[in-house]
């Protein structure tokens, strides 16, 4: 019964665009050399093409004669309960949806956001693991899923202005730019908060923070629930056209910025003139144009600092070079590429709901055995990224793996370097 | 056994029948496909969705299928990343380089084009039969090749594999009679046309939709060019 929903909202969901992409796979497995999941458990059905069968199988049996007949001889069977089970799985518990599998198709298929499909059919279906759904609740009835509601807001941002001496604009109508905070900052990470407060004040920024959209993380993009995240995106939506702002600012969270830049305009109707960007973008623009001003070399003296490439602010998001700009006046001489990097880069394994997932946890330190690697072989002493999610995956993997490395956010960086 | 008839039979009525099943076939897939019906996308793009589109072509061609360590993601096993970019080589030297081949175009579309001198046409179509043996083992050992490998994966290697090796043994006059290597050689070719669209060898044509796709999307995201 429930693959039976299942395979509705896949029909559903397949037009040209899925099917097109489908209809072009050889199944020729290149897509295994590039999913860091794979690499590091050597299971085969953690590759990118097995993951997106369940989708495959649908469509063919739906749309397609050759389908037809194999399901008619025995060869293919339909979509079961237990088929969705196995799925809901690999899927959830074994896959970021970095998208580098599509870097190495041959044919480009587009393999991560054909998988986010997979999830939104098994999403229909009810069958998300149990600790994702349960955080996507949490986000629907506070407003957060790790429980930031209005009060425990207000507390948090109280306590960071008395400790990190900031001011915090909080609905200030007529601001510029509205900056979302992901409650992992929130809630793990303040002195993200200070550095970026720091940052715009000293760059002269009207900018404003918000009640009503105070969190940009999106729980159901991660569970692939259209309905619940036009949800979440229209609380922020809704709080720039209140305060008028012509600018939202998404902080350092990728799967956020996924959904709300590239991803929000196609499932509702967006405010018109409003620029959506990310901070790493901001960043870059803010030392480019002067701004700010930087300490240069200021981290010179601390041995190789490396850049960790978030796959939703760097490979989907674009932002590949104004970090690197940063970073070139931060640390001129000790900063080094991993390899691959830039759009290739490996992703860090605790993305797209990953690591929300308890028993995720064996497939996730699986990943960043491929991370180990690349911190070793580029002889790290600190590496940089522009995502707190990243950051947590690598806060837990480099106390997991006891690696003697510093993680780092990169606007904290930005923030101590300043020349007031 | 009368091998010149089977050969007129194999040129003549099953050729025409089977070209007519390959173009009707490739024809009705890729109107299933447009017709599926396609979103408009509103998403406000960061850079050119067309400039996205043929770098991705441009380098879905020229780069990736020959130079693995790009990027360093194919270190584990270069030789089967490698193999595929030069069976394809080998195959497109072939079917459209080749002299005879030329001369099976031009009866066929009217005109022809100069073709590549033999012996490396000969060199290619080699490679392209040790690639495509490479290929087999390799479908046969990696652990995720026999996960989602069918019975039409099988097929598909053996329908292009037959073609291939008795084209060149026919080419270099081996084992048998001319006549009898020329209907083997024209019987696969047939077999192969048929299957062409019932199986996954027609991602020749939907191909441009995947890179196309792509390449739009990392040129909306401005990550290329």
């Amino acid at each position: 019964m429930q693959a039976q929903t299942a395979v509705n909202t896949f029909v559903h969901e397949t037009g040209g665009w899925v099917a097109s992409q489908l209809e072009a796979c050889t199944r020729c497995g290149m897509c295994a050399e590039a999913c860091h999941f794979y690499q590091g458990t050597g299971n085969p059905e953690l590759a990118p093409v097995w993951k997106v069968e369940l989708l495959k199988r649908a469509y063919e049996q739906r749309f397609t004669i050759i389908g037809k007949l194999k399901l008619a001889t025995g060869i293919d069977h339909h979509v079961t309960d237990d088929n969705l089970l196995h799925w809901s799985k690999i899927v959830y518990e074994a896959c970021t949806l970095c998208n580098k599998c599509s870097m190495v198709c041959p044919m480009g298929i587009q393999l991560g956001p054909l998988i986010h499909e997979v999830r939104t059919g098994l999403s229909a279906a009810g069958m998300v693991p149990a600790d994702l759904m349960s955080a996507v609740h949490k986000q629907e009835a506070e407003g957060s899923p790790l429980g930031v509601t209005d009060s425990v807001y207000d507390d948090r941002l109280e306590f960071f202005e008395d400790e990190y001496e900031i001011k915090l604009p909080v609905d200030k109508k007529g601001a510029d730019t509205l900056v979302v905070f992901s409650s992992i900052e929130i809630m793990k990470y303040p002195g993200n908060i200070a550095a970026i407060a720091k940052i715009l004040n000293a760059a002269g920024e009207n900018w404003t923070l918000s009640h009503a959209g105070r969190e940009v993380v999106n729980f159901a993009f991660f569970e692939g629930d259209n309905e619940e995240t036009v949800l979440f995106l229209k609380r922020i939506f809704d709080a720039a056209k209140d305060l008028g702002v012509k600018r939202i600012v998404v902080t350092e969270c990728g799967h956020a910025y996924d959904a709300i830049r590239w991803t929000a305009a196609n499932l509702m109707d967006v405010p018109e003139g409003v620029e959506i960007t990310h901070i790493a973008h901001l960043l870059g623009e803010l030392v480019r144009t002067g701004r700010i001003k930087l300490k240069e070399g200021m981290y010179d003296n601390g041995g190789t600092i490396t850049f960790h490439d978030a796959c939703k602010i760097q490979r989907r998001g674009g932002h590949i070079q104004e970090p690197r700009d940063v970073l070139h006046v931060l640390a001129p001489k000790s900063f080094k590429e991993m390899i691959p990097n830039r759009a290739e880069a490996i992703c860090c394994g605790g993305g797209g709901g990953v690591i929300a997932i308890k028993e995720a946890d064996p497939y996730r330190y699986a990943a960043f055995e491929l991370k180990v690697d690349q911190l070793k072989k580029v002889g790290a002493s600190t590496v940089v990224m522009g995502c707190s999610n990243c950051r947590l995956q690598f806060d837990d993997c480099v106390q997991h793996f006891n690696l003697d490395v510093k993680v780092a956010g990169l606007s904290q960086m930005v923030a101590d370097a300043l020349i007031e | 056994m009368n091998w010149l008839a089977i050969l007129d039979f194999a040129r003549g009525p099953f050729f025409e029948v089977a070209l007519l099943v390959f173009i009707g076939g490739l024809a009705y897939r890729l109107m299933r496909i447009l017709l599926l019906g396609w979103h408009f996308d509103r998403i406000k793009p960061a850079g050119s969705k067309l400039g996205g589109a043929l770098i991705s072509y441009l380098r879905g061609i020229l780069i990736w299928p020959f130079i693995p360590w790009v990027r360093n993601t194919f270190s584990k096993n270069p030789v089967i990343y490698i193999a595929g970019g030069l069976f394809h080589l080998g195959l497109f030297a072939v079917i459209f380089l080749d002299a005879a081949h030329i001369l099976a175009w031009q009866s066929l579309l009217g005109f022809g084009w100069p073709s590549l001198v033999t012996p490396i046409v000969d060199w290619l179509a080699a490679i392209a039969i040790v690639a495509m043996i490479l290929l087999f083992i390799n479908r046969l050992v990696n652990p995720v090749l026999k996960l989602i490998s069918g019975p039409a994966e099988w097929l598909n290697l053996l329908f292009v594999f037959i073609p291939m090796l008795s084209g060149y043994i026919m080419a270099h006059h081996l084992f048998f009679a001319y006549e009898v290597n020329f209907s083997i050689h024209m019987l696969a070719v047939d077999i192969l046309l048929i299957w062409i669209p019932l199986s996954r060898i027609s991602h020749f044509m939907f191909y441009f939709f995947a890179r196309a796709i792509h390449g739009a999307d990392f040129g909306k995201r401005a990550v290329i060019p």
